[in-house]
């Protein structure tokens, strides 16, 4: 039932907003293709905010724990760990323009593919490691950050997968700081079979940012991903305790 | 070249480039699975091996059929009895 209700939530609003938004899509699709991709981001951007700041807020709460703003004025490149179906929506919280790496499938869903296509998203199964290279250079050279989750796929629970190292090789080269990031509290919202359960609060939290200098200073990909991934670890299972404690209250 | 210093050469690249702990390199560790390196990684590894051990790997097969860190150990034991002078000079370090 509750599953139901979102999703009902989901797609009258979706509908609602490109029914208000239609005339800036379409003056998007009439841009060069920079601009184009500029306004979709943004159109992507407030797209998210709404669903969950409002579409969102009758079912859960979700609190937003960012950085000092001068800490994470340069583009680079967003690191999360990557529990649910609903990440890519919480990452309208930051509030900035930026393109996520997608894992194939979303890029074919017949609406949201359309517009990740028009964001300049990346395909991470059909781009290999030099176009992803070159484009992610060309979007963080005009202050598009880049949204990744380096497990791959979704972990359903509060594990978190081995991350795979290209996306850490590509901040080595192109010398970009990388913003560490732990989503807690979304596992079962929804879960891998997109029921939503009952669970009421999820916390994004933006840990220390990693320095271009310090990226460019790791040995290799490998040790730059395991340090983060193991401070990302580190930091959901204590966001994990706290909404635990913070539920039981 | 005993098996021993080539665990030891062998495992520097691990601690010195990788940051692994020297308590996680035991043996029977699979690459993969347990040390979490993806094949990108692997062209790292192997770029330290062979600036480790000053042989080319590139066209080794051998390279290709490597599951634990046990598997590297018996390939570069392989390799020392086929390259006894590179192992030679390596012998020299400390």
């Amino acid at each position: 039932m509750r599953s139901a209700l979102v999703f009902t939530f989901l797609a009258l609003s979706t509908v609602l907003y490109f029914l208000v938004g239609i005339i800036p899509v379409l003056i998007a699709l009439c841009l060069p293709k920079k601009h184009r991709g500029r306004w979709m981001r943004y159109i992507i951007l407030y797209y998210g905010l709404w669903q969950i700041r409002v579409v969102f807020r009758p079912f859960f709460k979700i609190e937003f724990r960012p950085q000092p703003d001068e800490l994470t004025r340069q583009a680079g490149i967003y690191v999360f760990n990557h529990r649910s179906a609903s990440d890519p929506f919480l990452v309208a919280l930051f509030g900035k323009e930026v393109i996520q790496i997608v894992n194939g499938w979303p890029m074919k869903l017949p609406f949201y593919g359309f517009f990740a296509r028009l964001c300049e998203y990346i395909d991470a199964t059909r781009t290999d490691f030099e176009q992803s290279l070159a484009h992610i250079g060309d979007l963080t050279s005009r202050g598009v950050s880049v949204m990744a989750f380096p497990e791959g796929t979704r972990s359903g629970n509060q594990s978190m997968n081995h991350f795979h190292s290209g996306i850490f090789r590509i901040a080595r080269e192109l010398k970009l700081p990388i913003y560490p990031c732990a989503i807690a509290g979304n596992e079962r919202l929804p879960d891998r079979s997109f029921r939503f359960h009952d669970d009421s609060l999820i916390i994004v939290e933006q840990l220390t940012p990693i320095s271009a200098d310090e990226v460019a200073a790791a040995p290799t990909a490998y040790a730059l991903k395991q340090r983060i991934h193991l401070a990302i670890a580190e930091a959901s299972t204590k966001l994990d305790a706290e909404i635990a404690s913070r539920i039981r209250i | 070249m005993t098996r021993e210093k080539i665990i030891q050469l062998v495992n520097q690249i691990f601690i010195e480039q990788f940051e692994i702990e020297p308590d996680q390199l035991t043996p029977e560790k699979r690459i993969f699975e347990d040390l979490a390196l993806d094949s990108l990684d692997i062209v790292d590894l192997v770029t330290g091996l062979q600036q480790k051990f000053s042989i080319p790997l590139r066209e080794n097969k051998d390279i290709l059929e490597i599951r634990t860190l046990n598997d590297i150990y018996v390939l570069f034991e392989k390799l020392a009895a086929e390259h006894p002078d590179i192992i030679a000079k390596l012998n020299q370090d400390p």
